[in-house]
């Protein structure tokens, strides 16, 4: 809202003059019924990048790029979220987790091989 | 009260009494037991309580093929109205799978078009509830046109006001592109969509799917990506259309809800999320949460392209729409279905007038023949274009990785992007600095007696040279370094400003979005 003073023919008069929208209301953003602010979702938890998922339990590159680490062998027990590759691609160590609980059925990567992406890493079973 | 006038009511109070009796109790109880609501009582749980107002509720077919005029169907199969959510009016319409399967015949599309029409003239959201076997055969091809009118009003609509489609059950051939049209996608894990359901993919293909594996709730919202919301159940997926709309303007000529917040400023806590060492991954929605008004991150589309996260949140109370890069997942690279995902948010906000907080730390465009054969040309083209189109206040922030053409795609200063801040541990540049050095240092390297060392040499003075935010300051493609613990007040203020923004674009008919 603007003050305003006009002189019309030595008569002076004053205004207030207020800007308004399309829909006739005050520009100014008024506090409508608000709506409850929206319930804090769960925090989201920190999860490691799901790999796509081939079977249950397979495990595909999600990109190309070269094994830096691995860190589980054929035959270790896994739970699901654990990691066992670290994929170095797209300039990230990307952590590469077990989908499931289980035991790591095969595994054949080295460190510092590379992968096309799509391509098996490994199963658990 | 003499005795025409008490006839006359008898007669309305029966007509009345039938169409609130809908498909009949049998039916009803039906489809409670497999745990969903009617369609007014889908309008109930949508709307303030109390508020809800049906209109049309007497219309019924006209048709008479087939026996059609012996089965007389009370509101034929929808029910419409308007109601109040958070106290600002909406409109919708609710297929009632109770009364012939909810399908969709001439009176019923009129009925649902009624309904659109007022909604345009009143500028408030439209929200459809789908729930009907698709076309009504006995109705032919005025069945078919009245899908059509459905299309063309949802078409004329988009970008006016806020549509949002509700899938609550089956949602079959013609039907899914209604929802297809308008803004949002909601479905609940019992609902489907497909053009052709699971008999004609096996007949046509051989192949045998269910109809959930198909098109249920799953597949569209992380394989598909034609859902952007799911919920367990019809009373949570109503919550949250009302949710969502508590973020949104009621059309493009209004203002979105102002919510007072509590101030929180956690920007104190962004240099412990976010590793120094770009290559350590974390979860960017934590760095959002600590940016935004506490608890007012509402993701959309999170389990479809998550190497970006896309939603609304508020800052000071007023919305903002905020595009992200997921270093969790395939290192926020960009790809195909993250550019899809981040442009078509990107409009949405610029129709609503919602302004657009872009974080950035992204590697690249992903490689490959998959993804040059699939088209990623012109699909990240269409992030360039619509952040480039949008005229709603943009501000960046560039908290680690920029590169090359990723970087310019996301909302960079040479795009139209208002004010671009950079942390100190951004590294800003065309490439990484390994990459770079086997290009620019080939012949000093194959020249050099100990190719390793002067490769060294050579990564060192580039990244010294280039991985930081300074040279991007120096030319003003980033116009503040900041600090993490300055991230929050920055960004609100860089807001504040812009509120009066009048940035408008040469007149034309429409622009041409690579599609």
């Amino acid at each position: 809202m603007s003050k305003y003073r006009i002189t019309v023919e030595g008569k002076t008069y004053e205004m207030d003059v207020e800007l308004i929208g399309a829909n006739g209301a005050a520009v100014q953003p008024v506090a409508k019924a608000a709506p409850a602010v929206a319930a804090p979702k769960a925090a989201p938890a920190p999860v490691a990048a799901k790999p796509a998922e081939v079977g249950s339990g397979s495990v595909v590159a999600p990109m190309p790029g070269t094994i830096l680490k691995v860190l589980k062998a054929a035959g270790d027990a896994v739970k699901a979220g654990e990691v066992v590759l670290i994929l170095e691609a797209m300039k990230m160590e990307n952590e590469i987790t077990a989908p499931v609980d289980g035991t790591i059925g095969s595994l054949s990567l080295t460190e510092g091989s590379t992968v096309a992406g799509g391509d098996l890493l490994f199963d658990v079973k | 009260m003499d005795e025409l006038w008490q006839n006359s009511i008898d007669r309305l109070e029966s007509r009345r009494e039938a169409v609130l009796a809908a498909g009949g109790a049998e039916r009803i109880a039906k489809q409670h037991a497999s745990g969903k609501l009617t369609a007014r009582e889908r309008m109930e749980a949508l709307f303030d309580d109390g508020t809800f107002v049906e209109l049309n509720d007497q219309i019924t077919s006209r048709c008479s093929d087939f026996g059609m005029d012996k089965k007389k169907r009370p509101g034929d199969g929808v029910v419409t109205g308007y109601g109040y959510i958070h106290g600002r009016v909406a409109f919708a319409s609710s297929q009632d799978f109770t009364v012939g399967g909810g399908s969709l015949g001439e009176a019923q599309a009129m009925k649902i078009c009624k309904a659109m029409d007022k909604a345009m003239e009143m500028k408030a959201p439209f929200i459809s509830i789908n729930d009907s076997g698709g076309a009504r055969i006995e109705e032919g091809i005025d069945s078919l046109t009245g899908y059509a009118d459905i299309f063309y009003r949802n078409t004329i609509a988009s970008g006016v006001i806020p549509q949002i489609s509700v899938i609550m059950g089956p949602c079959a051939g013609g039907a899914c592109y209604s929802p297809a049209i308008t803004d949002y996608i909601f479905m609940t894990d019992y609902s489907q969509m497909y053009i052709t359901g699971p008999a004609v993919v096996k007949s046509v293909t051989g192949e045998v799917i269910s109809s959930a594996d198909l098109g249920g709730a799953s597949v569209h919202s992380s394989t598909s990506g034609v859902a952007h919301f799911v919920y367990p159940d019809d009373l949570s997926c109503l919550n949250g259309v009302r949710q969502l709309l508590g973020y949104l303007p009621q059309s493009n000529e209004d203002l979105s809800l102002t919510v007072p917040g509590t101030p929180v400023d956690n920007s104190a806590a962004l240099a412990d999320i976010v590793p120094a060492d770009s290559k350590k991954a974390y979860d960017v929605r934590n760095v959002i949460n600590s940016i935004v008004d506490a608890g007012s991150f509402f993701e959309v589309q999170e389990n479809f392209a998550r190497n970006i996260v896309v939603g609304f949140a508020r800052l000071d109370g007023q919305t903002i729409g905020v595009i992200a890069n997921q270093a969790l997942f395939m290192a926020g690279s960009l790809e195909i279905n993250a550019s899809d995902k981040a442009s078509r948010f990107i409009r949405f906000c610029d129709c609503f007038d919602i302004p657009l907080l872009t974080l950035v730390d992204v590697p690249a465009f992903l490689p490959g023949s998959q993804q040059e054969h699939g088209g990623i040309i012109r699909h990240g083209a269409k992030l360039l274009y619509a952040y480039s189109e949008a005229t709603v206040p943009k501000v960046s922030l560039i908290m680690r990785k920029a590169y090359g053409g990723a970087y310019i795609a996301m909302n960079s200063k040479g795009t139209g992007a208002d004010i671009v801040y950079a942390w100190p541990i951004a590294e800003i540049a065309v490439m990484g600095g390994s990459g770079a050095v086997s290009i620019i240092g080939k012949k000093a390297i194959e020249a050099s007696e100990d190719p390793a060392a002067k490769r060294e040499e050579l990564l060192a003075e580039y990244n010294e040279k280039f991985m930081n935010p300074y040279i991007a300051a120096e030319h003003g493609y980033v116009d503040e370094v900041i600090l993490p613990s300055e991230t929050r007040s920055k960004i609100a203020e860089a807001f504040k400003m812009l509120e009066t923004k009048d940035r408008t674009l040469p007149l034309k008919k429409h622009g041409n979005i690579p599609l």
